[in-house]
């Protein structure tokens, strides 16, 4: 099993390779190549993970000479291969038609194939070195597959903002593998790890926590690659490159927040602050990306904002202790953002012929003779929307996982299900149906199906990526804080959203009042909004000044 | 007689102003052979003083002003234009940073390794400036862009030497910065990673004025198939010296 596994990453550099230097040659054909070698990682990604699970040996460390260039099989590194080589087959397939008109048809393959083979050294890599060398590569080929249409001047507008902030993202962590090694003296992550665990408290430069600063700084670098405010400008604005590379970036490359975090997890059990600021950073970027996306009328932009938002959410949960839950939200969100990505296009095909806007109701009651929509009480919806979901989330967590209320990280979790859950409901019942009941009967019924199958996957997809119970109680405790101010943040919380909810439905019943009483407050509100928050202005701002100084400088030094 | 040995060292491994001695030689000179072996040689005669003199600086004034300089030279690179003199100041950006890593008294090999790789992509920048003036007739970045479109030969040369610059990986420049990183003090690492990330920026605008972007520019000959696969041989000894020597802290 430890010499299958270098074919993982090794097989798509070698089929950039090819396919570079066959491109001539076989024109178009050379796509197969790509395709055919990719399904073999696929088939190899699977052997090593059934062969993982039925030896039960744990996690095991190879390495080609010396203290780098190692791989690491572990329950993460396995599943994710797996997951990361899918979706860069389909991804592949889909762009052999899609990208079949445009021009460097080799070259997109090739840069894909680097692509993969960089996100797949990066989640199976065994050392400090090997992370870093996959860590910096994701940032360069996702800048040239972006620019891969090398003439818009826009496409290399944002290629370029995305690599820029991936750097900023690549640096910290070179600065916490420095700080690893200058304290622990180890290089790959089975020693290094274990050193950890042996001595957290070690200290490192002005007397700070190694721990600590070591998990502040590859969450620096998590927030660079997964978007996370403020460095989450790049990501809507990179829907300029290829639909395909959108797609493969959605659903792989931003994820690349979440893994390293899981991969640092040995080092994030002794940093509760780190994983305190996870959280808010985290909920802070769930909820602008989510309000952002509300604000799009593009879709593509549109699903850029809602993978920041998704982003967020994962970002959260590590800072909520359920490290294992933000690997599977990444895979889930993946799979469900690709599929929307690839999409995209069959959807905006099919507006252009039907607008999708419904008929009034009188006219379908006069025209089409359909009967008046109908809609249940709106006391008992009201009621049901609050206490089904909450009662559907409760159940399922307790008939999988009894202790699991114990956690403060996942009443959290609860919490923001209910919330989702009445956001569903409260979707639904607006939806003009001519049997309400039954409609809401099938809805609830779905809810509850999906949260006993996310309960179920969700615990034993924990129980697999970290089997020790008492590490995963560990970082569970490590994001807790004290159960007063805990109890009063879900209060305070739960308030925030009955009066947000409470202020929708009445701007909603007073509207002509609201919009010319607050008409100003909405322009400015909708301004914003528009403008994402001028933070991209800010950064353009800030760019513009630092190259006049620049300029000035070198006029000054006469150019010497 | 150190103190003059240590200004005399901060000649050929530039430290500012004394950077600007090499800048002028380095554009008054105009053979590109000339000017490879004024790239390779000049910094190693810096290497010699400080190896021969014991000069390695313990702290202080000497390593504030070698992080100052590479700093001071990396931000002055995002602006400039001319693809010889963008090596240069590359060059006098990047080989301050032997001062700091001679700070770590690794072995003269290593010195001397570690100089070498912090000149690697300024030479192969001089090759592309003679490349591209030969073509274009001047090698100004932003005056004949997209290359890409008409010259993928020489645009591929360009992009795999500016990412050499970034000190990207594997080139030899990544490995020498994770070796001076490696025993770097903090206040050291802010001041190399700045640099860094300043390199980053300065040869992302670079690819932008020449490879990406709408064509503009003289119709132009690509490079030659033997020249590419000459310069790719080259770039491919420079990965291979790069993985096999790590700067001898990793």
């Amino acid at each position: 099993m430890i010499e299958t596994q270098w074919l993982i990453p090794f097989l798509p550099f070698l089929s950039a390779l090819l396919v570079h230097l066959f491109g001539a040659r076989r024109g178009k054909r050379v796509a197969q190549l790509s395709v055919g070698i990719n399904l073999v990682v696929v088939l190899v990604a699977v052997f090593q993970l059934i062969t993982y699970i039925a030896r039960d040996t744990g996690p095991q460390w190879t390495a080609m000479a010396g203290g780098w260039g190692s791989l690491q099989i572990d329950p993460l590194s396995a599943i994710m291969a797996l997951v990361v080589a899918g979706i860069s087959l389909v991804v592949h397939i889909y762009s052999i038609r899609y990208m079949i008109e445009e021009p460097g048809y080799a070259r997109f393959f090739m840069l894909l194939d680097l692509m993969t083979g960089s996100i797949l050294l990066m989640v199976m890599a065994g050392d400090l070195i090997t992370l870093l060398v996959a860590w910096h590569l994701i940032g360069v080929f996702l800048y040239f597959l972006l620019a891969h249409n090398t003439e818009p001047v826009n496409a290399q507008r944002y290629a370029f903002w995305t690599f820029i902030t991936y750097r900023l993202g690549d640096l910290p962590l070179v600065l916490a593998a420095m700080v690893l090694f200058q304290a622990y003296g180890a290089l790959d992550f089975p020693t290094l790890f274990a050193r950890i665990e042996a001595t957290p408290d070690a200290r490192t430069f002005l007397d700070l926590p190694v721990a600590g600063t070591v998990a502040f700084l590859v969450a620096l670098a998590a927030f660079a690659k997964s978007a996370q405010f403020p460095l989450h400008t790049w990501l809507p604005y990179s829907m300029e490159g290829p639909t395909p590379v959108s797609a493969l970036m959605h659903a792989g490359i931003v994820n690349a927040g979440g893994i390293i975090i899981n991969r640092f997890a040995p080092v994030f059990v002794h940093s509760s602050e780190v994983l305190h600021l996870l959280f808010v950073v985290g909920l802070f970027t769930a909820v602008l990306g989510s309000m952002l996306m509300l604000a799009q009328n593009d879709i593509k932009k549109s699903l850029g904002y809602s993978t920041v938002g998704q982003m967020g959410f994962m970002i959260m949960e590590t800072g909520a202790g359920a490290f294992a839950l933000a690997i599977f939200h990444l895979i889930a969100h993946g799979l469900f953002k690709g599929t929307l990505f690839l999409g995209a296009g069959k959807v905006i095909g099919a507006a252009r012929k039907h607008d999708g806007v419904p008929n009034d109701p009188l006219y379908d009651f006069l025209v089409e003779r359909k009967p008046a929509p109908a809609r249940l009480p709106w006391l008992l919806i009201g009621a049901a929307m609050l206490i089904v979901p909450l009662v559907i989330l409760v159940l399922a967590h307790a008939w999988v996982a009894p202790d699991f209320f114990q956690k403060q990280g996942a009443i959290v979790l609860l919490f923001f299900g209910w919330i989702t859950g009445v956001q569903v409901l409260f979707a639904s019942h607006r939806l003009d149906t001519e049997n309400p009941l039954r409609m809401m009967a099938l809805i609830v019924l779905s809810f509850a199906v999906i949260v006993v199958g996310y309960s179920v996957i969700g615990h034993s997809f924990e129980s697999f990526l970290y089997p020790d119970t008492e590490f995963r109680e560990a970082l569970y405790a490590a994001a807790g804080i004290d159960q007063i101010t805990f109890g009063v943040l879900i209060v305070l919380l739960a308030l925030v959203m009955v009066a947000g909810w409470l202020g929708a439905y009445l701007t909603h019943v007073r509207r002509q009042r609201v919009d010319r009483e607050h008409g100003r407050t909405w322009l400015t509100l909708y301004s914003l909004f528009s403008h994402e928050f001028y933070v991209a202005d800010l950064y353009n701002r800030m760019t513009v000044s630092m190259l006049a100084l620049s300029r000035r400088l070198n006029s000054w030094l006469r150019w010497g | 007689m150190s103190v003059l040995l240590i200004l005399l060292a901060a000649v050929f491994l530039p430290l500012f102003p004394m950077s600007l001695a090499f800048n002028a030689l380095a554009a008054r000179i105009t053979s590109t052979y000339v000017q490879v072996a004024l790239f390779i040689a000049w910094p190693q005669i810096g290497v010699a003083i400080i190896l021969w003199g014991d000069l390695a600086p313990a702290g202080g004034l000497l390593v504030a002003w070698a992080i100052l300089s590479a700093i001071l030279y990396a931000f002055r690179l995002l602006t400039i234009r001319e693809a010889g003199r963008w090596a240069a100041m590359l060059a006098s950006s990047a080989w301050p940073l032997v001062w700091l890593f001679v700070m770590q008294r690794p072995s003269d090999a290593n010195v001397i390794g570690f100089a070498l790789a912090m000149s690697a992509a300024p030479v192969l920048m001089l090759l592309v400036r003679s490349a591209l003036a030969r073509r274009l007739e001047a090698a100004y970045t932003g005056l004949h862009g997209g290359l890409a479109r008409d010259l993928p030969r020489l645009s591929g040369v360009i992009v795999v030497t500016t990412l050499a610059a970034m000190a990207l990986p594997l080139f030899p420049g990544f490995f020498a910065l994770l070796a001076l990183l490696g025993g770097a003090t903090p206040g050291i690492a802010l001041g190399v990673l700045l640099t860094w990330l300043l390199w980053s920026w300065a040869g992302a605008r670079l690819l932008q004025g020449t490879v990406f972007g709408p064509r503009s520019g003289p119709i132009a000959e690509d490079l030659s198939a033997t020249t590419t696969w000459t310069f790719t041989s080259l770039v491919v000894l420079l990965v291979v010296s790069g993985l096999l020597w790590t700067g001898g802290v990793l």
